[in-house]
């Protein structure tokens, strides 16, 4: 029993990464989309999983309440008032709805750049100490005890400039999204 | 607090979380029948009068006396209390109808999800900051052990709670979406627009007690703010004022009178569950009941001094030395609760429902402005102190 609790505990990051893989293939296979929206939940969901098992307290939460609980319910809300009957009058199964071939073609496209860069952290040789931007930050902080403090310290004290300048990106994506939407009506 | 193997932990969060969970199960039947006493009081009639406390047996002898008497029975308080056995078996037994246009794996998994973020938010609320008792030492694989008046300790535990209730919207427009039905939608959409509308002033009502403890555990943030340890006592005005915005939030958070627009049944049928029945609806009504008591939970522990006897922190005015009223006690805290739960029994049996234009007014004109002046007062509190 015991044994069998520590190797569970021990792969417990690989369980939940392989489940958002399964969730996230599922979001893309769904035929209807309130369907791929609840398979997204549970990669978001599952993405927090991963957190929490990394003992990134405050990261897993935070995926819990900012994706799972405020940005899916908008993706729903939208996909509820969006006409999907259309989609679902086709009888020939197909994976993919439209434009599988594009699709596939840029899924191996990711696959492959992804391999690239990653390979070496992957299969090459661990590095000998975890890597941290600044060191120094994390000796004066306790950060598996105290994630919340670590995180706001790193966002809001050693890397406020980068935070703002990204955030200042969403807001270009927000303004962007209401001229797109303006001119639809116009 | 001795270190215990993976075994004992898993066995012991186990336990806890069946206490829990036979917590939720005695409260909320007692909760539905307290619903149906208090309105009716309210409201100047007797509420439930048929079962228990009739005519016939030695309690019936009683009442007769009273009857004769003049007076309303002492026994009528009670009446009724078993039909919540019948309104449990109803539910249980009555027969599963899934509409033949629904989409049947979302129309079973909405209910699901409504109970699991409603009950998975139990398992970071302390009820009680350190050890409820001791298991005796002869007792299998737990002996010796501690049983503490919380599942887990979470360091981050007020924004998990808060992300799950988001979650739990989920169950509602999912529900409503499934059913496939006009009025479910309508009610559906309705909900969903209210949630995360009142999400915003709710939060943010939930960070004055975050600045002024300066944690985001729940049972530090309650201890912290019970005994106003750390903090001026310029700190129990906006504790005051986020308390009542945050229980305004709260209430339409749980769908409750005068927010309870999603099922406004004059308009809508029933809403988002509309097209359930048997203990699908079960699941939702419960998933009401529980997260009104969560709502309650939280106001107790977070404004109300939680285990401590004074509210906004005025408990240090009772020394610790003082027997009873000086120590942290389970009691408190649940009558706390108790009284919150009250309240929205009162608040049910008095005001109307908001019209939904009023509904949004009230979230966005007032509540964030006012949630946000509430929480600049308490930061410059801090930040002077």
């Amino acid at each position: 029993m015991e044994h069998l609790l520590e190797t569970l505990g021990r792969n417990m990051f690989g369980i939940f990464g392989l489940l958002a893989l399964a969730g996230a293939a599922f979001m893309v296979a769904a035929r209807s989309a309130v369907h791929s929206v609840l398979a997204f939940l549970f990669t978001m969901l599952c993405v927090a999983g991963c957190f929490l098992s990394l003992e990134a307290e405050f990261l897993g939460v935070a995926q819990i309440l900012v994706y799972a609980g405020g940005i899916v319910v908008l993706f729903l809300f939208v996909v509820m008032l969006v006409e999907i009957s259309k989609f679902k009058q086709k009888a020939k199964l197909e994976v993919f709805q439209t434009q599988s071939r594009v699709a596939i073609v840029a899924v191996l496209a990711g696959v492959a750049a992804f391999a690239g860069v990653f390979r070496n952290a992957i299969f090459g040789p661990t590095s000998p100490e975890a890597l941290v931007l600044r060191p120094e930050l994390a000796r004066g902080l306790d950060v598996a005890k105290e994630n919340a403090q670590a995180v706001s310290r790193g966002l809001f004290a050693d890397y406020l400039l980068p935070f703002e300048i990204l955030s200042v990106i969403l807001l270009v994506a927000l303004v962007g999204a209401v001229v797109l939407a303006k001119s639809e009506r116009v | 607090m001795p270190t215990m193997t993976l075994t004992q932990t898993l066995v012991m969060g186990l336990i806890q979380i069946v206490a829990v969970l036979v917590l939720i199960f005695v409260m909320v039947p007692l909760l539905t029948f307290a619903e149906r006493k208090v309105i009716g009081y309210v409201q100047v009639r007797l509420g439930a009068t048929r079962t228990a406390g009739g005519h016939r047996g030695l309690t019936g002898a009683l009442n007769r006396g009273m009857w004769a008497m003049g007076k309303v029975p002492v026994l009528s308080i009670l009446r009724g209390l078993p039909v919540f056995i019948a309104d449990i078996l109803k539910l249980i037994l009555k027969e599963d109808i899934i509409p033949e246009k629904a989409d049947r794996a979302v129309f079973t998994l909405a209910p699901i999800l409504s109970v699991m973020a409603a009950f998975g938010v139990f398992s970071a609320i302390a009820f009680y900051p350190g050890v409820l008792f001791t298991f005796p030492a002869g007792f299998p694989i737990v002996g010796g052990l501690p049983f503490m008046g919380f599942i887990s300790d979470v360091n981050v535990s007020l924004l998990y709670i808060i992300g799950l209730a988001s979650v739990g919207v989920y169950g509602i427009v999912l529900g409503a979406w499934a059913s496939n039905s006009k009025y479910p939608l309508l009610g559906g959409l309705r909900s969903a627009a209210q949630i995360v509308s009142y999400e915003v002033p709710l939060t943010l009502s939930l960070l004055v007690p975050v600045v002024l403890s300066g944690s985001l555990n729940f049972r530090e943030m309650s201890l912290r703010l019970g005994t106003g340890e750390g903090m001026s006592w310029l700190a129990t005005f906006p504790l005051m004022a986020g308390f009542l915005i945050y229980t305004t939030c709260g209430f339409a958070e749980t769908n409750r009178t005068p927010f309870d627009l999603p099922e406004a049944e004059n308009e809508l049928v029933a809403g988002f569950h509309t097209e359930y029945s048997g203990m699908k609806f079960g699941f939702f009504y419960l998933a009401e009941y529980t997260n009104m008591i969560v709502v309650s939970t939280f106001a107790s522990g977070f404004f109300l001094g939680g285990y401590h006897f004074l509210p906004f922190g005025l408990q240090r005015f009772i020394p610790a030395t003082v027997p009873f009223f000086g120590q942290p006690s389970l009691i408190f805290f649940f009558g706390k609760v108790f009284f919150i739960l009250f309240t929205y029994l009162w608040v049910r049996a008095t005001l109307p429902r908001y019209r939904y234009d009023q509904l949004m007014d009230v979230g966005w004109k007032y509540l964030i402005p006012l949630t946000l002046v509430n929480l600049f007062v308490a930061a410059m509190i801090r930040f002077a102190y």
